[in-house]
């Protein structure tokens, strides 16, 4: 009956069972009816002419058969293990599908939710496998939530508990109170029958701080559950532009070439483009350079033309003063001598045409001889008058002076003696410091503050010695003089040094044109000695001075000057 | 003569005009209305004039139009759809005219298992996003010294917390913005901030390995959970339990008991960076998005993964879970990277389309407000429950910052979702709240 329907019945597309093999497959619906029954038929021994023992039952409980000329694997004796070991069966779901994602739910837990379909990608409004009850999504319940924490906390509970317990030193073990006593029975095989004997049982007391008595071996950890499928697609490949987005240069060393040799200094330098490029500089930095230097220049000859003026008023005035205080000065004398007060110039005028007559009168040589001594006493007595004239005036002059001017004055007098410098007040004995302080204080060598500057080069702050005399008596070749030793040097003597460097051992002549100045040159006594130029040699001081000051340029140099002198002058006419 | 000596017709019909109205204006309205049977007659005729023609596309144009799919749904399509239109009686009226057939493309009228699909598509298509007001920015608070990457705020939401590059912890009032506390003693970034709200304690951790707990009565800090073997990038509190889950650049998240500082649990199974970490009191209790591009839900009982999550093409660097609707979202870079997900086995909801950058952060409130947060300073407002965008801001920098320093790197909203707490690159932690009329 069962024939019957199966054969009204079209073929299924899909068997649902599970099945190893597909040749079962195919075999099994042409013996469904004798399916119970079946018995492997073995043939006779010597009807085994083309038969191939293939199944355990060929078999039976062991033994091969050697006339058949065939592996054969009696009971799976030597058979290899694992030949179809990692090919899954083909398993199909109720409606007849092949389950494909069977690989991936291969080896893993049962409760883990492998996503390994098309649904999965589906956005869940769309699925269809779905009833809407599956698509709320509502928070659990209370309870559900409480269950599931009681759940969570009781496991990791455990978990916590063996954790801290291993962290925690061994609970120390009781001596006593493990002790227990057994009844021991021995057995049969000793001769002597059966002698019971009651046995204590103690545990061995452990020292907690004992090193662990057995290596500590680590096993290595199993392999990791299987790759989950991937659900999206393999990424894109990066298009030419995203490519020329990414690309970042090489490097290229400048000193290396690619094959780590050293680039040459001269390559290195054409390569990097310095020379290449020509700098453009604008015009008008040089026109507005220019500009300034025009001003400037503008403005020092206007300043200049100034001063001048002011200096030529400023010598008018005073050339008039002392006309001035000449003429005062002539008739304070005129009155001094007796002589009445001269009137006015018209006057004067007048005395110098009758002098002039006078002149002439003696000129005649009309006078007597008597008049001769009147001659000598007169001339006498004028030159006594200018010198007295001379040294009114001198004292005037001096008087006029300040303190310090006249200090200068006398001190560009050479002839002074010491004395009378000290006298005036120009010569002071000088205070040396170590003298006015305690010597012991001081027996150190004191370093002035700029003592050994980095970028300065005076390693000894001041010379070894002081004096030129000490220089001197080095410079001098003395000891080698008395020794003998006199050729070497000429005799020691400037006759004898100057004659050896005078001698023309090579006959080469005099020296015509020596080195330019040298002849003016003074002959030194010691060794050269630099001393330092304080000189402010650029006048880069005094810019920098004035500009510390921060007055204009060029307005006040010469003014200023000027100015000075007239106040000066101003305060020599109020004394 | 007599034609001539009527007047004009113009005057003479405005006065019956005119008079007419006196008459009917004190009668019903809609004895002015034309009735519908003129209405229709006068549409008819018009589409019969005018319309016939074009009722129906060109034969070429059909064919052409045929195998085409739907299109792309417009993702910035109207967000606030108005009242039905006032033309609908009209339409009406045109529609009981027309008996043209709509023309169905051709996949459509065929009967295949993908057409049925498409049409599914469509029709599940109508749900209506909810309104939510505007956001907008209303306090910019600048007091730290780095990048801002972690904030996070009290559960009696009086302060908020936020970790920097500049290794400390700050302390904000929630309402005024004023600096309460520093605290110092991470020594590299701090990347995650937890504050308990079952204990006194906050809980930070740092690119510095180092997983600290700090007592909020003392200011100090009173444990350590040592174990990372690299820079630890999230951190999360169990709801329930006294349990502690960080996750770092290790592939690991770690699962610590809060009170005897041992590692209960370590979730290995990623194979790269763990970037972000969340927990929920319910089914899967930990969530871990990784930077090998998927999420895991791990069940936290057996320290195992229950689902894994593959769907992402880039690595997912947030998370967030929703306080009430059992679902989540995890955020990557590039298209479709917001995806949302239905809890407990992690099936796929939908994905937020529309912001097309690296999501550093998403943050979800209780009415549906979800926020993304991207590393170019992109800032996206969705409705959670459709996945609508309704509101696309740009974070701008602070005064004295680079352009590219408009980055967000952490958000969060208050405990009552009504301001979002992003911190960002430019060193400052902007306060957004929701706009109200």
């Amino acid at each position: 009956m069962a024939t019957a329907l199966a054969a009204l019945l079209p073929k299924p597309l899909h068997n649902p069972v599970v099945s190893d093999d597909e040749d079962e497959v195919v075999q099994q619906p042409a013996q469904t009816s004798q399916t119970v029954i079946t018995r492997p038929t073995r043939p006779p021994y010597g009807q085994r002419r083309g038969w191939k023992p293939t199944t355990p039952e060929d078999f039976g409980d062991g033994g091969s058969y050697p006339e058949c000329h065939v592996a054969q694997y009696p009971i799976e004796m030597g058979r290899k293990k694992g030949s179809s070991g990692n090919t899954i069966a083909l398993q199909v779901d109720s409606e007849g599908n092949v389950r494909y994602d069977a690989i991936a739910h291969q080896g893993q837990r049962p409760d883990k939710i492998i996503q390994s379909q098309f649904k999965d990608l589906v956005p869940l409004h769309y699925r269809k496998d779905l009833d809407d009850s599956q698509r709320i999504m509502d928070r659990p319940s209370e309870e559900s939530v409480q269950a599931t924490a009681d759940k969570t906390r009781a496991a990791l509970e455990k978990l916590v508990n063996g954790k801290i317990k291993a962290a925690q030193p061994k609970n120390v073990p009781d001596s006593q109170g493990k002790t227990s006593f057994i009844r021991y029975t021995p057995g049969q095989q000793n001769g002597e029958g059966l002698k019971q004997r009651i046995i204590k049982m103690s545990e061995v007391v452990e020292d907690p701080l004992e090193p662990p008595r057995f290596k500590h071996k680590k096993i290595p950890r199993g392999p990791p559950s299987p790759p989950p499928p991937v659900l999206r697609s393999p990424p894109r490949k990066a298009t030419a532009a995203e490519q020329k987005e990414w690309m970042i240069p090489p490097c290229i060393s400048n000193w290396k070439n690619n094959k780590g040799f050293t680039i040459p200094l001269d390559k290195r330098l054409a390569a990097d483009g310095r020379g290449l490029q020509d700098i453009h500089i604008n015009d008008n930095f040089a026109k507005f350079s220019e500009a300034l230097f025009v001003a400037d220049r503008h403005a020092r000859e206007e300043v200049r033309q100034r001063a001048l003026m002011q200096q030529k008023l400023a010598q008018k005035e005073k050339e008039s003063k002392e006309e001035n205080l000449r003429m005062l000065a002539q008739r304070a004398r005129e009155e001094r001598g007796g002589i009445a007060p001269k009137p006015t110039a018209a006057s004067q005028a007048a005395m110098k045409s009758t002098l002039a007559d006078y002149g002439s009168d003696s000129g005649s040589g009309s006078e007597s001889e008597g008049s001769e001594e009147d001659e000598d006493a007169r001339r006498i007595r004028d030159e006594m008058r200018a010198e007295k004239r001379r040294e009114r005036e001198r004292e005037l002059r001096m008087n006029n002076m300040g303190a310090e001017q006249r200090a200068k004055q006398l001190a560009r007098q050479q002839n002074r003696d010491i004395s009378e410098k000290v006298a005036l007040g120009l010569a002071k004995p000088t205070l040396s410091k170590e003298s006015m302080l305690d010597s012991r204080l001081f027996n150190q060598e004191s370093l002035s503050g700029n003592f050994a500057d980095e970028d300065s080069y005076n390693l000894y702050d001041r010379p070894l010695f002081h004096g030129s005399t000490a220089a001197a008596a080095i410079y001098k070749a003395r000891g080698n003089i008395t020794e003998g030793n006199e050729e070497s040097f000429g005799g020691g003597t400037d006759e004898g040094i100057g004659k050896a460097l005078g001698n023309d051992r090579f006959g080469l002549g005099q020296v015509r044109v020596g080195f330019e100045g040298a002849s003016e040159q003074e002959i030194r006594e010691g060794p050269v000695q630099f001393e330092k130029d304080t000189g402010d040699v650029f006048g880069l001081n005094q810019f920098l001075d004035e500009a510390k000051t921060g007055k204009k340029r060029g307005l006040d140099t010469g003014a200023s000057g000027a100015r000075k002198r007239q106040q000066l002058e101003k305060a020599s006419e109020l004394e | 003569m007599a034609t001539t000596a009527l007047p004009p017709l113009e005057s003479l019909f405005k006065t019956s005009a005119k008079r007419t109205r006196a008459i009917f204006a004190s009668a019903p309205d809609d004895g002015f209305k034309e009735d519908e049977k003129s209405a229709r007659m006068r549409l008819s005729v018009k589409v019969n004039d005018e319309y016939r023609d074009y009722k129906e596309l060109p034969a070429s144009l059909l064919s052409q139009q045929g195998p085409v799919g739907p299109s792309r749904p417009k993702t910035n399509a109207k967000m606030i759809t108005a009242g039905p239109s006032a033309d609908t009686n009209t339409a009406r009226i045109i529609a009981t005219i027309d008996k043209t057939p709509t023309p169905q493309p051709s996949t459509f009228s065929s009967s295949t298992k993908l057409s049925q699909a498409l049409t599914l598509h469509k029709t599940t298509r109508t749900i209506k996003p909810t309104y939510h007001a505007p956001w907008k920015l209303v306090r910019v608070i600048s007091g730290h010294l780095g990048w801002v990457r972690s904030v996070a705020v009290e559960p009696g939401n009086k302060w908020f917390a936020t970790g920097a590059g500049d290794r400390v912890i700050k302390i904000w009032d929630l309402a005024s913005g004023e600096l309460k506390l520093s605290l110092t003693g991470h020594i590299s970034t701090v990347r995650g901030l937890a504050v308990s709200p079952r204990h006194p304690y906050l809980f930070s951790c740092g690119e510095d390995k180092m997983v600290k707990c700090w007592d909020l009565e003392a200011n100090k800090v009173i444990r350590h959970y040592h174990g990372h073997l690299s820079g630890v990038y999230s951190l999360a509190l169990h709801p329930t339990l006294d349990v502690l889950v960080t996750a770092g650049r290790d592939a690991s998240a770690r699962v610590w008991d809060m009170r005897s500082k041992a590692q209960v649990h370590i979730l290995s199974g990623h194979t790269g960076t763990v970037a972000d970490v969340k927990c929920q009191d319910s089914e899967p209790q930990v969530i871990t998005g990784s930077m090998d591009s998927t999420v895991r839900l791990w069940d936290l009982a057996a320290g195992k993964t229950s689902v894994t999550l593959t769907h992402h093409k880039k690595s997912v660097r947030a998370l967030a879970i929703h306080p009430t609707e059992y679902s989540f979202a995890s955020g990557s870079a590039g298209g479709n990277n917001i995806k949302k997900w239905k809890c407990p086995e992690g099936a796929f909801v939908f994905n937020f389309s529309g912001h097309n950058a690296i999501i550093n952060t998403l943050s979800v409130n209780a009415e549906g407000v979800f926020f993304s947060g991207a590393d170019n300073g992109s800032l996206t407002f969705w409705d959670y429950d459709t996945g609508t965008p309704f509101q696309n801001m740009e974070d701008v920098p602070q005064p004295g910052s680079l352009e590219a320093e408009a980055g967000v790197f952490c958000s969060t909203f208050d405990q009552t979702g009504t301001r979002l707490i992003t911190g960002g690159a430019d060193k400052t932690i902007k306060v957004y709240a929701e706009q109200t009329q």
